[in-house]
């Protein structure tokens, strides 16, 4: 009785904030990102004028992974330039149009030639190979970005999905162990998918059925799980590592499409994670914004009372939504053991579970704009990796947590607010 | 009489929980062990037997590295030895010099707690209290200025770092909405790469011949005083400060008007605005004391216990402090009860781990199922009648 109160209560305040503070709000918040956006033209006009004369070299492949190699290079205050000249513009768009300008399209569309110049200016001369980074992009886009897709599935039905980390983590550990004992390469990503819907579905019932705070229940499934893979990697698999030798996932070469010349490498000899992960995004976006499933989905998560009365089954569609999320978020944990060499390592995940929720939050609950936001996490990973592994000047612990930082800044919303489903984190009684 | 009963009924749900968690993690123990997998289709009794042989003996372990070896304890009532009671004593001594970071941690998280905010950023507070703390003893230490103040000095600054590191989450949570969980995770992850970073650049924190990422001996600069008559025991003063800083809380929370103003937006923040109290001023209050607290902790730790500054100087204290404030129903004397319960675990752990090769990580499971437990509380109460429930903390998003 009580928490129905409170619950109306908070509506209740909600809508007087919104009504006459909200557009306030946003102007507010616009002005604040134009003039983020003149700071940053300020800053790319004083790196172009500062270094004249510097050249950025990029390589890339241009038939084969560690074929031909083709050099180019761009001189880096051309690069700047242009990047000055596009803040400029988008300081520009920002003051005029207010509120109403797609900025986040806008980073969107800045953010590859604004690494490359960053890249460039650190770089200082020295060659850096295209090809290498933009598929290391990708190994760590697609965690990331499986991930959050399955954050946003769990949320559009109305339960706060922190878990994430956790079940990457299990689909990382059980997706190794599977593969190394069958033999079979399919058989890892299939455990990893399955663990993570257990996983998700013990999260579930305690949140849903117990009504655990949900923000608890998922830090007792990320705690458990560090601490049970740690256990059984120390226990288990370390001394026994025939248990975690699995049959790596192998690029596919794509027929023809990846004979072309510097296109093919990039996009047409990927990971299969690449391309099924790429898949379940276009198909879940389709699925959450144009079908009746969808639709119910999202009323679960907006107004889970609304729904109830017309006759939609909210605990049902919640256990169903975080039945598939699991399932995601351990394939996408199972990429992490099967891509690499070394099979599965204690806390092998290293936070991209939580990057994952900043990606989410970045791409405003939409999965093709959160995978957008985890291909520009993944850049600057990669960019960190180049980076140390060719000795810039830069100490690597500051490139280390330039993810962390990006994502400190998007959750921050400094460049502009989003809203969460409204539900999302609140136990439902169905009545 | 009736104070022995309510004290019973305060603590059974969080002894039963820890109980049962431990016994489902001998069950863990027991199904990972590989040889017992191996035997158990060709000879189940057999492989049960060993199984179960041996969690005992890792318990056993555990209890041993908790309290200590009775053997020893007799030794040193026949001898009366100084250096026998030392080897008698030491486990317990380290359990509760394991459980001063968790007291400062539990505190750290508590309060936010009572204020609706889920602060997972203690490891980094207390790893940015430790950073401040090792700051003030280099500067200030070593005959500076008079012992006293250099660990006054100490202390303040790990204050400082901590609420620091714990400001930019409540501003945001205040002011933006943003997730706190997210935010404090991101910071931890930064504060560990910023401590790595000041232990191998800067020639001013790092130890002479520069190869390791560890600072300086801390020791030699500022050094807590003990406070056991045996001096090869080392309990110092920061389990003085713990306590009091607990109290401190206790009468905060519990006594004063900002206190009540922060459980008020903690308990329903629509109500608390609504009544005229600051919403944001009551997270931003919460998270700084919070971080302050965490930052408390880890400038005393890293001076008096570990004495050196290191980039994983906070474990997983931050996980275990989530832990030991939802079992102590984020009161401080709750807090201090399971964190002492959980530093005799810890310390226990890690005898285990050397004598039976139980990696320690094994506590992180347990401290899990804990969670689950008290949180659950329907879940449970087939086993347990919950007088938890109604005292369990608030958390809203």
């Amino acid at each position: 009785m009580q928490k129905k109160g409170a619950d109306l209560s908070a509506s209740v305040a909600s809508v007087a904030i919104v009504d006459g503070a909200d557009a306030h709000q946003q102007l507010f918040a616009s002005r604040i990102r134009a003039g983020l956006f003149a700071l940053f033209t300020l800053l790319s006009v004083w790196i172009t004028t500062s270094s004249a004369g510097v050249q950025g070299n990029f390589s890339f492949w241009a038939d084969k992974i560690g074929g031909t190699n083709v050099e180019f290079s761009v001189p880096v205050n051309l690069l700047w330039g242009a990047v000055a000249l596009l803040f400029g513009l988008m300081t520009l768009l920002q003051f005029v149009r207010g509120a109403a300008f797609k900025w986040r399209l806008a980073i969107g569309l800045i953010s590859p030639l604004l690494v490359f110049a960053l890249l460039a200016r650190l770089l200082d001369g020295t060659t850096a190979n295209l090809t290498v980074f933009f598929t290391s992009t990708l190994s760590f886009a697609i965690p990331v970005g499986v991930g959050a897709l399955a954050g946003i599935i769990a949320e559009r039905s109305g339960f706060l999905n922190i878990a994430v980390e956790g079940k990457l983590l299990f689909g990382a550990m059980v997706g190794s162990i599977a593969s190394s004992i069958t033999g079979v390469a399919i058989a890892g990503p299939i455990a990893g998918a399955l663990i993570g819907a257990v996983v998700s579905l013990f999260l579930g019932w305690l949140g849903i059925r117990y009504k655990v705070d949900q923000i608890i229940a998922g830090t007792v499934i990320n705690i458990g799980a560090v601490g049970i893979t740690s256990f059984a990697y120390l226990r288990i698999l370390q001394p026994n590592s025939q248990f975690n030798r699995p049959i790596g996932i192998d690029t596919i070469q794509i027929p023809l499409l990846s004979e072309i010349p510097v296109l093919g490498p990039i996009l047409f000899s990927l990971s299969p994670y690449f391309y099924g992960s790429v898949g379940l995004v276009l198909f879940f976006t389709y699925m959450i914004y144009r079908t009746r499933w969808g639709l119910r989905l999202r009323a679960a998560g907006e107004q889970p009372s609304a729904a109830g009365t017309v006759g939609i089954d909210v605990v049902k569609l919640r256990y169903r939504a975080m039945l598939i999320a699991g399932l995601l978020a351990g394939f996408a944990g199972s990429y992490i053991s099967l891509s690499g060499t070394g099979g599965f390592g204690m806390n092998t995940s290293a936070g991209k579970g939580f990057i994952a929720l900043a990606a989410v939050i970045f791409g405003a609950w939409n999965p093709i704009f959160a995978f957008g936001a985890s291909l520009v996490f993944g850049m600057a990973s990669a960019a960190t990796t180049l980076l140390s592994g060719l000795g810039v000047g830069l100490p690597p612990q500051i490139l280390l947590s330039i993810p962390y930082i990006v994502t400190l800044i998007v959750v921050a919303g400094l460049i502009g607010r989003v809203r969460a489903p409204a539900s999302a984190g609140r136990p439902y009684d169905q009545g | 009489m009736s104070t022995l009963k309510q004290f019973w009924l305060k603590v059974r749900v969080p002894a039963l929980s820890i109980s049962v968690a431990l016994l489902i993690g001998a069950l863990f123990l027991v199904f990972t062990d590989i040889e017992v997998l191996g035997m158990l289709l060709s000879d189940p009794l057999g492989a049960l037997a060993l199984g179960f042989g041996r969690a005992a003996s890792s318990y056993s372990a555990l209890f041993r590295g908790a309290f200590g070896d009775p053997a020893n304890f007799g030794k040193a009532l026949a001898s009366g030895d100084v250096q026998l009671w030392a080897r008698a004593l030491r486990p317990i001594v380290e359990s509760v010099v394991a459980s001063v970071p968790l007291i400062f941690v539990g505190l750290g998280v508590s309060i936010a707690f009572r204020t609706g905010i889920f602060n997972i950023g203690g490891a980094g507070q207390f790893t940015m209290g430790a950073v401040g703390g090792a700051i003030a003893a280099l500067v200030f230490g070593a005959g500076v200025v008079p012992a006293p103040i250099a660990i006054l000095l100490v202390m303040i600054f790990g204050l400082l770092g901590g609420a620091l590191w714990a400001f930019l989450p409540g501003l945001l949570k205040a002011r933006v909405g943003a997730s706190e969980v997210i935010t404090t995770i991101m910071l931890n992850f930064i504060a560990s790469q910023l401590v790595f970073f000041l232990v191998s650049n800067v020639e001013f924190i790092q130890k002479p011949p520069r190869i390791q990422p560890v600072s300086k001996e801390l020791s030699q600069f500022v050094d807590l005083p003990g406070i056991l008559p045996i001096a090869s025991l080392r309990l110092d003063i920061g389990i003085i400060v713990a306590l009091l800083t607990a109290v401190a809380v206790s009468w905060f929370l519990f006594r004063s008007t900002r206190g009540f103003e922060l459980r008020a937006a903690g308990l329903n923040i629509a109500a608390a605005k609504y009544a005229g109290m600051g919403a944001s001023t009551s997270i931003i209050t919460a998270m700084l004391i919070s971080g302050a607290i965490s930052g408390l902790g880890g400038a005393l730790v890293a001076v008096g216990t570990v004495k050196q500054l290191s980039p994983g100087i906070a474990g997983s204290v931050g996980f275990t402090a989530i832990a030991i404030a939802l079992v102590g129903g984020t009161r401080p004397s709750g807090v201090v009860a399971t964190a002492l319960v959980f530093g005799l675990l810890q310390h226990g752990g890690s005898l285990m781990q050397v004598e039976t090769s139980i990696p320690i990580e094994m506590l992180l499971f347990i401290q899990a199922l804990v969670i689950a437990f008290i949180a659950a509380p329907e879940l449970t109460l087939g086993i347990l009648k919950n007088p938890f429930r109604r005292r369990q903390a608030k958390v809203t998003k």
